[in-house]
Order: C-alpha cells, then structure tokens, then sequence
C-alpha cells in the first residue's frame, strides 16, 4: 500500500539531496591569486631620484640612480584574514535558514512620505522645451573622434593630422636647399560637438534628450575682460564712440598701431586648433586659466616663458592640467610662429591668454 | 527691450573690437581670450620598455602593450605606431631627443625600464611632456611578483593617466559580473570576476542556479548578489578571496533582492517583495537591524548609497511610472529628482558624488544617462535596443553597462562609456555578460 | 554540468515524475507516464485530478497587459478552475511563478513579477484556497517562454504559473 510513497519518498530525498550538495560539490570555483604589487610612495621615489633630476633638456640628462636601492617591501594588497592564495575549499551549502523573526523587523521609522510635485513648478522647465526635436532644422552632427570648433571633412587618409596643412615635401635630390622629407600633414576630420549614441540622427527625435545647454553663468570675469558696460543707452553709445575712436585714432604706442580684430582672430584660432581639451578632466574643464607668453620677433612663444597668471573655478591640481594643456597648445601651434604683423611687434610682445574651457565643457 | 538691444550692440562693438580696444587703452600685454579648443585624443609614444635583466624581455613587450591599450581604451589618448618614431629610446638612463617626438607630434612619453629577479619583477618609467621638453611628475617604480604583472602595467597607466588628465586612474580595478551562455529561455547564468579591461575571468559560482547583480563591497573584497538557490531570490555574500558565501538572512515567504553595500562596508539596502509589495530596507551585513526605508503600496527597488553615506538615489513607480527618487540613509520623504519622458531606472550614485547614472526607457528604446542630483543636466549616452545596470568606474569617469540585442538570437554584452557620451566599445568577456559591477581602485 | 550528471538527474526526474503526487518538476507534463504504485491514480491529462489536467485543461497560467499586475477577464475564469481544481485537490500546494517581458530593467521585473504572482494568490485565496497552500515567486524577466523580441513574445511572457507541487500528505 505504502510501499509507492516509500520508494517516492526515498528518491525524492535523494534527488533532493543530491541537488542540495552534490552540484554544490561539483562547483570548480577556480583558485584566486592574489598579487603582490608594492608601491613606493613618489615621496620615496622623489628622495631617492633627488640627486639625478628629471633631464630638463637633452643637455642635461642626469643617469637615474640605482633604482635596486628602492625599498623592495611587497605589501600582499589583499587584506584577508585568512592566508593568501588558499585553494578555496569547495563552496559550502548555505547555512541553514535561521527561522525568520519577525520582531527583526522593526517599525517604520517616519514614514516617506511621498513629494511627486517637480521642486520648481513655476519656472518652465528648461528639459520639456529642449524636448522639442532640435532634429528639424538642426543639421544633426556627424560623430567624429575629434571634435573642434569647425566641422572638417575627412582628410586625406595619406596625411598625417596635424592642424596646420602642410604639403608633402620629397627629397629632391637636384635641389639646392636641403628640406627634410615629411609627410604631408592635414587637419584631423572633427565634428563641431561630441555625438553621443543617444544623439545619432536616426533616433534623434523619439529618444535623445539633449541636456539642456548650462545657461552660461555670468562670463568669468579675467584680466582680460573688456571694461564693463553699463547697461544704459547713454552708457553705450559713450562706449561706442570711444570704442570707435581708440580704433580709428592711431595709437600714441610706438610699436605700431593694435592689432586688428582680424589678427587677433587669426592668432585666436591659430591657439584654438592646439587647444585640445579632449584628455583633461571634469574638474579642470571648470577651470578658467590665464596664461603669459613672451613672444619673439618672429612671432614664435618663447617657451621658457610661459606661466599661468591666474586661474578660477578648480583645484590646484585642475588649474596645473589646465595649464598644461594651455602651454601645449601655444608651444605646439607656436613652434612655427604665429602669424603675427612685424611692424605691431610691441603690441604683441607680450600676450596674456585667458583659457576659458566653458563652452568646451558642454559640446 | 531696448534694454537688451542696448546689450547686443555693447556685445557687438566688444566682439568687433576686442579686447583691442583694451588694449589701446593701456600698455599692457595683447589679451586675448580662448573659449573654443578642440577635443581629440592625446597622441602618446611608449616605446617598447627597456628590458634590464636577460629574462625581462617578455615582461617589458607585454607590460607595455597593456599600458598602451590602457590608456588608448580610454578615448583620451592616441598611441602613436612605434613605426613613426624617428628615435627609439635606447636606455632608460638615455637623454630624450624632445626634437624626435615633437616631429612625429607626440606631445606624451612614457619610457619605462624592467627587470626581474627570480619572481620579483620590478617596473619604473617616467612621463614628459614632450613640447615642454620637461618630466610630469617623477619616475616612479613597482615591485611585485611576476604573476602581477598586469597589475603593474595598469599602475604605470593609472599613474600616467592621472598626471596628465588630472582625475584618478581606474586600470587597477576588478569587475565582478554575470556570465551568460545559452539562449534567452534556457540562459545559464553565473557570477564571474576579471580585471577592468576583460583580462584574467575566474567563476565565482557554478550556473545551477540564476544569480543577479553582483555588487562589490567598499573594500572590494566582497560581493552581494541575488540567487535563486532556494528556488526564491535571497541575498548572499560571498567573499571574493576564498569564495566561500553565504545566505543573508531573511524572512520566509518573501523575496529579496537587488542589494548594494553602504561605504561603511557593513549595512546593506536592499528590496524585499512581501506580499506583492515591493519596498527598501536595511540591514547590517552580519545579521540583524532589519530597518524599513519606505512603506508605500508602489514598487522601491535598486537602492543606491551617497558616497558619504547620508542618502540614498532608488526608483519607484509610486509617480504610476518608474522614476528616481532620493532620500535620506535612515529612510524619510523622498524627493523625485526625474521629470523626462519616459521611465528611470537603476539609478547609481557617482564615486565623486556628483552624478547619477541610470537607466532610461523611452519610446521603445533603453538609454544609460547621467544627471545632477537635482536632476538637471541630464545627458543620454548610449541609445539601443536594451541597455541598463550601469556602474561606475572608481574616478567616475567612465560606466560599464550591460547591452542586449534583439531577438530570439539576443545576447547580453558588457559596454563601457566615459561620461561625455564618448569612446562606447564593447568589453570582452569569454562568455556573454550581465549586470556588472566595478570594484574601487585596487591598494 | 558532465553528461553523466545530466544521464542521472533525467533518469531520476522520469523516475520521480511516475510516482503517486508528481513533484515540481513534472509541471511539464511528464506526468502522463502511467502509474507504477499500486493504488495511484493514472496522471494522464484525462485524470481530472491529475497535474496534466490542472496545466492543460484547467489552465496553469494568467497573462497581463504591459506594466499591469490586475487580473483579466480571461484570468478570471483560469483563476476560478485552479480555485475550484485546488479546492478539490487539497494535497496539492502551489507556488505562483511571476514573470516579466524583456521590456524592463531586472530589478523592476522581478518586483513586478511578484505583483503579478501576488495578484493571482490573493485572487485563489479569496476563492477559499488556503493560503499557506500557496506560494509566490518572481523570475523578472529571467525565465520567458517566448524568445523573440515583439509583441507576440512579450505577451506571452507577462504571465504568472501556478505550478503545482506535491501534496500535503506526501
């Protein structure tokens, strides 16, 4: 009579059983190694570098010391209590279920209450009207690796990228003057903005939600920025004539009459090709920097010369990036010189440039 | 109105004239101001480290290249082929020909010497700025054992990729994850852990049952996930080093499940399903406290601490659609921080503590996004059929998330994205890959 | 998992699935392989007490509109069978399988599914089924049916089971 539910009762323990631990058993977690990495600290490296500095130039390398007298004291990184690269033993079955206690948990603190209501209801929200596909009448941009204040078409594939063209130049073995072979040279392809995948054309409309572009805050205000207008129409119309009038009258300098708006775009934009933002961090985008060049006669920096100023809206360690990147940018599109008019050379002897990464931070 | 035309025309005769006018007006330096740059990766030369003992040679091939795809997987630098170089670099101790990688447009260095000693392997380099003709920062060296050597590849990357961007590194880090086989109605899922960039999987669980969401622990030395083991999801904790785990206790007839670590390491937030209802609690890791964060007839899951531990960022569906929320640690109002179309989910708060990163769904298509965490600023980075689970990378600069495709023949693969919407690309894992996590930065 | 491994869990689950009260793993249908007891019921689909019956003619499963977890009209009336089968099956338990399409992220699935599995337990409670009869578990979107990513799939997917389990007495 019973002998069914005896035999089924038997094979369903054991079937039970054996799913219980002899799968478990089965289990081939793989051994962990735990690696033994030490660092020594750069105050360390630094003591001991001291007396061979970091070459400055080609001229003066100094011969890194014996590195063999770092002190070699491996710390195991994995803190376990138990020793390190044990074979794990096989995993074990979970422990028996405690009973669930139901006193453990405990009454609701206060309970949530619930605000469903937007924080700012008054103010039309910035996120609904950027909701409107930008799609219509924006040309949606290509994405492209680089990204750069103007579109570029994909160059030559035979071109090295650099930002200032250059023809490819051949030996020539008739000629007279030696110049170096190089290879021709052509702006990188760059979209205009940073194409993410939730901004592709196709899916623009239903599923990109361009974030709305930060209002920009109250410009920073550097060295370099123009006398503030006031906001009256006299104000302005004052302005206007002086402004007019120091362009038109000229200038008592003696180096040479100011540059004109277009010189100084060219050298704007001559910075702006190098400027590359692209590996600096979140923290120095945020960060305005103003950097001081010497210029030479022949419109190259002098390299020595350049020094931050001022900077505003990062860390030290952001407004160093910063700089950097600010000092690569002259030296590299500098080393050529700028193209700069020889006659105003006192006018631009000296340059002050004011980095301001704002409107890079949100492209 | 005239007010505003007064301010354009003062814009237009300032945008016309320039600081030049300024310039008249005083003898001072020629200003100018730079707001447009461009945004390209940075081209970097490594030469091939130097090898210094005999035996070290393959060590210094392979160190290099992982330093290499280091710092170029990140979409901020460009390597430049060792093709180009005009000259190598003959020893460590040599001078640099600043003048040979200027030409060739690298504006980093990286050169590095190694040497092994039995199993020891020693690891140096420096780092110049090749247009300034100057060092960033100094040498700095690593020792460890042989079988490290990864490890100390991706410290030279995180060092070199610190000094130049200025946010932390993240190449010596861990990521725990779900490894998926098999087709959607029969998938074997099982919880696996590698290194950042895909190297060195191991499998932390066999696939007998389904397991969800690995999370790591603040130390990285642990891993909370989901597990049908019992035939219902309940929480375990298993300890990476000797993968011994265990079961969380919990109450019968209720589900538990997306759990995640508070930075204290020993609270735990959690979701538990009791009688349909789905709301967030607390308890401490090892046994006991059980707190009730929210009590509301709506769906309260995938809790996610604040780096200081005050708050925490969930999603809810009490709004009558899935929807952000933050709150604080101890549980409280809740303040909705998501008001987009569409539906949020996920949300992971930012090691930096800035940011929240979720998932969206809207018009038929998943998103991964970040925004502030009043919820502005919100930028969609990624567009597919299926995205979610971000997890962000221990500098917040990056996220790895999980992308499935469509179909009978859909498959699960893990994605990483840095922030700015750049540099997607796929994650290579031996098997398919869910639901990762990204552990801290290794000590 | 070896082959051997496989050989021996087949061998044991057909094994089981003939015994008296088919175990959780028969809710296939494996159930109809002829008794092999003495005094057990056949459990063939035409045994109205049988595990087969229950799955294919009472109807083991309730599907739910996109994002909802309310019972429909058609649920309903599978509802009312499985009240009336369990009422008159009482060695029987149940655990209530909830489930989600792909359409989701997997933590709001699995919460959703166990909505939808609660929603199908309060409806059999309400029935008069006992309640410690009845158990709920959620799968998210973790265990669907259908594979294909449309309507077609995903509408099969949303969907709680009742999957019965062997009886009270043993």
């Amino acid at each position: 009579m019973h002998k069914g539910h005896y035999i089924s009762g038997t094979a369903h323990l054991a079937l039970l059983g054996w799913m219980a631990f002899g799968d478990v058993f089965a289990a081939e977690p793989l051994p962990f190694q735990a690696t033994d990495v030490s660092v020594i600290s750069s105050a360390q490296f630094d003591a001991l570098m001291a007396a061979q500095q970091a070459p400055q130039s080609v001229t003066e390398v100094a011969q890194p010391a014996a590195p063999e007298a770092v002190v070699d004291t491996p710390q195991p990184p994995v803190p376990d209590t138990e020793t390190e690269l044990v074979q794990p033993d096989p995993a074990v079955t979970p422990e028996a279920e405690t009973p669930p206690d139901v006193s453990q948990i405990t009454p609701l603190p206060p309970p949530a209450d619930v605000s469903d209501q937007a924080p700012v209801l008054d103010q039309p929200s910035a996120d609904i009207a950027v909701l409107v596909p930008e799609v219509a009448d924006t040309p949606v941009p290509q994405a492209a690796e680089r990204v750069a204040p103007e579109a570029v078409q994909p160059p030559d594939p035979e071109a090295l990228p650099d930002p200032v063209e250059q023809e490819a130049v051949a030996p020539d073995a008739q000629g007279e003057t030696l110049q170096e072979p190089s290879d021709a040279t052509a702006p990188e392809a760059a979209a205009t903005e940073i194409v993410t995948e939730a901004e592709q054309p196709a899916r623009a409309p239903d599923t990109s939600l361009r974030p709305p572009a930060r209002r920009p805050e109250a410009p920073v205000q550097t060295a370099a920025a123009a006398p503030q207008v006031p906001a009256t129409d006299d104000a302005v119309d004052a302005a206007v004539e002086e402004a007019v009038a120091a362009a038109q009258t000229p200038a008592p300098v003696p180096q040479g009459p100011p540059l004109t708006g277009g010189e100084k775009d060219a050298l704007r934009v001559a910075v702006s090709s190098c400027w590359n933002v692209g590996s600096l961090s979140t923290d120095a985008l945020a960060t305005t920097v103003v950097v001081q060049v010497s210029m030479m006669p022949d419109g190259k920096p002098v390299n020595g010369s350049i020094r931050m100023a001022s900077s505003s809206g990062g860390s030290d360690a952001a407004a160093r990036q910063a700089f950097e990147a600010a000092r690569r940018a002259i030296i590299r599109c500098g080393s050529r010189g700028f193209d700069l008019p020889p006659e105003k050379y006192g006018q631009w002897q000296e340059i002050e440039m004011t980095f301001n990464p704002e409107r890079m931070r949100i492209k | 109105m005239r007010f505003q035309t007064a301010i354009g025309i003062a814009a237009l005769v300032l945008y016309v004239l320039g600081a030049g006018w300024a310039q008249a007006q005083s003898s001072g330096p020629l200003r100018i101001e730079i707001t447009e740059g461009v945004i390209e990766p940075l081209p970097f030369a490594l030469p091939v480290f130097e090898a210094e003992t005999g035996d070290a040679g393959s060590y210094a091939g392979q160190i290099s290249q992982v330093i290499a795809a280091d710092l170029t997987g990140t979409g901020l630098f460009r390597e430049i082929a060792p093709s180009a170089f005009i000259s190598g670099v003959s020893s460590f101790a040599a001078p640099i020909q600043f003048a040979d990688w200027k030409a060739i447009n690298a504006q980093a260095l990286v050169t590095g010497a190694v040497s092994v000693q039995g199993n020891r392997l020693n690891v140096k380099f420096r780092l110049y700025d090749v247009f300034s003709g100057a060092e960033m920062g100094s040498g700095l060296q690593f020792t460890g054992t042989t079988d490290g050597w990864r490890r100390m590849a991706h410290k030279v990357a995180d060092a070199v990729y610190s000094r130049i961007t200025g946010e932390g590194g993240y190449f010596d880090s861990r990521v725990v994850y779900v490894s998926e086989t098999g087709a959607k109605d029969s998938r074997q899922k099982r919880l696996a852990i590698m290194d950042y960039d895909g190297a060195n999987v191991q499998y932390l669980t066999d696939s007998s049952s389904i397991v969800l969401a690995p999370r790591f622990s603040p130390d990285g030395q642990r891993v909370l996930y989901t597990s049908y083991e019992t035939g219902f999801p309940r929480i375990y904790v298993l300890d990476v080093g000797s993968v011994q785990r265990r079961v969380l206790e919990s109450q019968e007839g209720t589900m538990s499940f997306a759990p995640r670590f508070a930075p204290d390491g020993r609270t735990i937030v959690y979701s538990l399903s009791q009688g349909g209802n789905t709301d967030i609690y607390a308890m401490n890791i090892n046994g006991g406290g059980v707190t009730r964060l929210t009590s509301a007839p709506s769906i309260e899951t995938a809790p996610s601490f604040s780096p200081d531990g005050s708050q925490i960022v969930f999603e809810s569906d009490r709004s009558g659609s899935q929807q952000l929320y933050v709150m604080p640690a101890r549980g409280g109002e809740a303040r909705r921080i998501s008001f987009g179309p569409g539906r949020y989910g996920t949300p992971v708060w930012s090691p930096r503590g800035d940011l929240v990163a979720f998932t969206k769904q809207n018009a038929g298509r998943f998103h991964i996004g970040v925004m502030r965490l009043d919820g502005s600023e919100e930028r969609l980075l990624t567009a597919s059929f299926l995205d979610e689970g971000p997890t962000w990378a221990p500098n917040g600069r990056v996220i790895m998330f999980t992308r499935e495709t469509q179909g009978a023949q859909g498959r699960s693969t893990l994605y990483s994205v840095d922030i700015t919407g750049r540099n997607l690309r796929p994650v290579r894992t031996p098997e398919g890959g869910s639901d990762p996590s990204w552990s801290p930065l290794q000590p | 998992m070896k082959l051997t491994t496989k050989t021996v869990l087949l061998v044991a689950g057909l094994a089981l699935a003939a015994c008296t009260n088919p175990n959780s793993f028969g809710a296939g249908g494996a159930g109809g392989a002829g008794g092999v007891g003495g005094a057990v019921v056949p459990g063939s689909a035409n045994d109205p007490t049988s595990t087969a019956y229950f799955n294919q003619t009472v109807g083991d499963r309730v599907l739910f509109a996109v994002d909802q977890s309310v019972v429909s009209d058609e649920g309903r009336v599978v509802l009312e069978g499985q009240a009336q089968w369990l009422l008159a099956n009482t060695d029987f338990t149940a655990v209530i399988e909830g489930h989600a399409d792909e359409q989701g992220t997997r933590e709001y699935n699995v919460a959703l599914g166990a909505r939808r599995a609660n929603a199908v337990k309060e409806y059999l409670v309400s029935r008069g089924v006992a309640d410690n009869r009845l158990q709920t578990v959620s799968f998210g979107k973790e265990r669907p049916i259908e594979i294909c990513s449309s309507e077609a799939c995903y509408a099969k997917n949303r969907r709680a089971v009742t999957v019965l389990a062997g009886g009270l007495s043993g």
